[in-house]
């Protein structure tokens, strides 16, 4: 999050990829930045999936990581 | 000493004002991506993928890493994505 | 309060018999055209002889006059002080009243009795009420029929334990404890990454149970962990056990009533307890790391509420770990390590340092997987009774360590699957897969003595890696 916001800083549009374990990380972070940054969730666990299953779900966040970088519309 | 107790508060005693992200293009066409790797285990072969799909889309792709996870992206590290890309995705926090 | 009108003003306690003795004398000066005013701290109808006394029972008039002896007279003429006597001296009162022939019959001279405003923990509550304290932190107001323990809870600044409530008075009798001011920046706290002060560091050694004493061990260890070589950020937000242990070196230790004998990483002792659950206090208040937030242990450990020690240096055999480390010999320091709990390793048979060697070297290799070599660290505490084993047989600490190194190379055909980043040691498995690596990397295993009676040694292991360290810091004030 410390980063989203660095790089947002500088101008530079982003989106964080995170597990949904960070779901409530990624808040506490946010209320103490005083910044809520562009996160995609994908679902944890993460650390023992297969290179399949990784890419499945790069596929099933790849539109939302799409939609967290353009203006609505 | 007949009066109101006071405790002193040992937080920070942040208030944030929450600001907006900065401006989304309207379009992503022509951006140069940039994809930084946290260094968690298993983000690079999703962020694999996801370069596999922005380049089928015909987008300029350059790849940054931390050094580790638990530490904040370097000063130099942010410019120089700031330099050579439009856009970031950093992943993956787990 | 206004500056005193001019004239005379004599504080006094009826407790006090040079007070009652020179009762007389307050009445003659009553009498005058322009009359003594008297102030009472104790008994407003105190001196009954004397019309108008003021009741200063709250001290407030005492405390802003900074009176320390009773009875005290002063002068003030046109505003300002001009004159002031303690105790009873017939001469020196006279001078100041400008008047002859008072309290006849009196002795010339008695001593006077400590003010009221110089009772224990009185200056501070004093200095709280009355006082510009200088503190800058919001006040929390308590309601009437709230109990400030159960209100310290609601507001999330415990670690699930009860603390003292930081009140005014005892956050100034903290800060007592340094030369340091309040207002002083210690360091930038993760994860929230905001100014921790002394006074926001005495607020919470008040809520962990310190006394002021503790303040500059308290200080120091909050710096070393702040330093960016101990990556409290990495220990505070990892799926891992660690905890940032804190190891104080040096005199100050015994000064402060440390433990590093039997029991020292377990309860009792005050010092300990509260210095280590100070820090993180403060972590969880200041820098905003609290569990189930930023703080992703997968179990944590015991010594998150509070993990500090003091280590042995009753013998001077070996070198103590600050020595070590370059500090001067009589610096009191304080280190700061990641630490995930306490593994004992009971040897009672070994009788040569050879043979402790080979007893403590398999279970130092076990830490985290028999075959992780990377991102590992460990102390290693020994007991006395081992101690002298390899005192007697003249081995160095650097000696141990040697020995212990000698047999904690790993094969790397036992190294545990998936290094994630490490290539080298992927590299070097697929090419040479009978060659060894050590298990620690240089320095980061370490030797202290501490604890009590027994043949025993304890491992306490934690990360170690290019970006989370142990630091040492010296305690100063």
């Amino acid at each position: 999050m410390h980063d989203l916001r660095g790089l947002e800083d500088l101008g530079v549009v982003s989106v964080g990829v995170c597990s949904t374990d960070f779901i409530e990380a990624a808040a506490a972070q946010n209320r103490s930045l005083g910044y809520d940054p562009a996160v995609v969730f994908v679902p944890h666990p993460i650390q023992d999936r297969t290179d399949e299953e990784m890419r499945v779900l790069a596929d099933q966040a790849f539109d939302a990581i799409l939609r967290a970088l353009q203006a609505p519309g | 000493m007949s009066q109101e107790l006071e405790l002193l508060d040992p937080t920070a005693e942040l208030s944030p004002v929450v600001r907006p992200r900065i401006a989304r293009p309207a379009s992503l066409e022509g951006k140069t991506f940039g994809l930084l790797d946290i260094a968690k285990k298993r983000g690079d072969v999703l962020l694999d993928r996801i370069e596999e799909r922005l380049r089928e889309r015909g987008h300029a792709v350059r790849r940054f890493r931390k050094e580790r996870f638990s530490i904040v992206a370097p000063p130099e590290l942010k410019q120089d994505i700031r330099e050579r890309c439009d856009i970031v995705i950093e992943a993956l926090a787990d | 309060m206004n500056p005193l009108p001019d004239g005379l003003h004599a504080v006094v306690k009826r407790e006090c018999p040079t007070c009652t003795l020179i009762e007389p004398v307050l009445r003659q000066l009553a009498a005058r055209s322009s009359p003594v005013t008297v102030y009472s701290q104790d008994d407003p109808a105190f001196p009954a002889s004397v019309k108008g006394v003021v009741d200063d029972r709250e001290l407030e008039v005492s405390f802003r006059l900074g009176v320390q002896i009773v009875p005290t007279l002063i002068r003030m003429e046109k505003g300002r002080e001009t004159g002031r006597a303690f105790g009873w001296n017939r001469a020196e009162w006279e001078a100041l009243a400008g008047a002859q022939g008072l309290g006849p019959g009196l002795p010339g001279n008695r001593p006077g009795c400590g003010s009221r405003t110089e009772e224990p923990g009185m200056s501070f509550r004093l200095a709280a009420r009355f006082g510009e304290t200088g503190l800058a932190s919001r006040a929390i107001r308590v309601p009437a029929d709230a109990d400030p323990i159960e209100v310290c809870f609601e507001r999330g600044w415990t670690d699930g334990l009860p603390v003292v409530p930081p009140t005014k008075e005892r956050v100034l009798a903290m800060l007592s404890g340094t030369t340091r001011a309040p207002g002083e920046v210690i360091g930038i706290v993760p994860p929230d990454r905001v100014e921790c002060t002394v006074e926001k560091a005495a607020i919470n050694a008040v809520m962990a149970g310190c006394r002021p004493e503790y303040m500059p061990v308290v200080l120091a260890a909050i710096d070393a962990a702040l330093e960016p070589g101990f990556g409290l950020h990495g220990v505070l937000c990892t799926t891992n056990a660690v905890a940032p242990v804190i190891m104080v070196n040096g005199p100050i230790a015994k000064r402060i009533g440390m433990n590093s004998k039997g029991n020292c990483f377990g309860q009792g002792n005050r010092a300990n307890a509260a210095i280590g659950r100070a820090l993180q206090l403060v972590v969880r208040n200041v820098g905003g790391g609290r569990p189930g937030e930023i703080d992703r242990a997968c179990f944590g450990n015991p010594g998150k509420y509070t993990f500090c020690f003091a280590e042995d240096e009753d013998d001077a055999v070996w070198e103590s770990y600050a020595i070590e480390k370059g500090f001067a010999k009589g610096a009191s320091t304080v280190t700061v390590f990641p630490g995930d709990g306490v593994e004992p390793i009971i040897d009672q048979n070994s009788r040569t340092p050879e043979a402790l060697a080979d007893s403590y070297a398999p279970c130092l290799r076990t830490i985290y997987h028999p075959g992780q070599v990377v991102d590992v660290a460990a102390f290693l505490i020994i007991a006395p009774e081992h101690a002298r084993v390899f005192y007697g047989a003249g081995w160095s600490k650097q000696r141990v360590k040697d020995e212990l190194n000698k047999r904690l190379q790993v094969p790397v055909r036992e190294l545990k699957p998936g290094f994630g980043t490490d290539e080298r040691l992927e590299k070097l498995k697929r090419e040479n897969p009978d060659a060894t690596v050590p298990k620690f990397r240089t320095g980061s295993l370490n030797i202290v003595r501490a604890g009590g009676t027994g043949l025993f040694a304890a491992i306490v292991s934690g990360i170690g890696s290019i970006t989370i360290n142990p630091v040492t810091k010296e305690i100063k004030a």
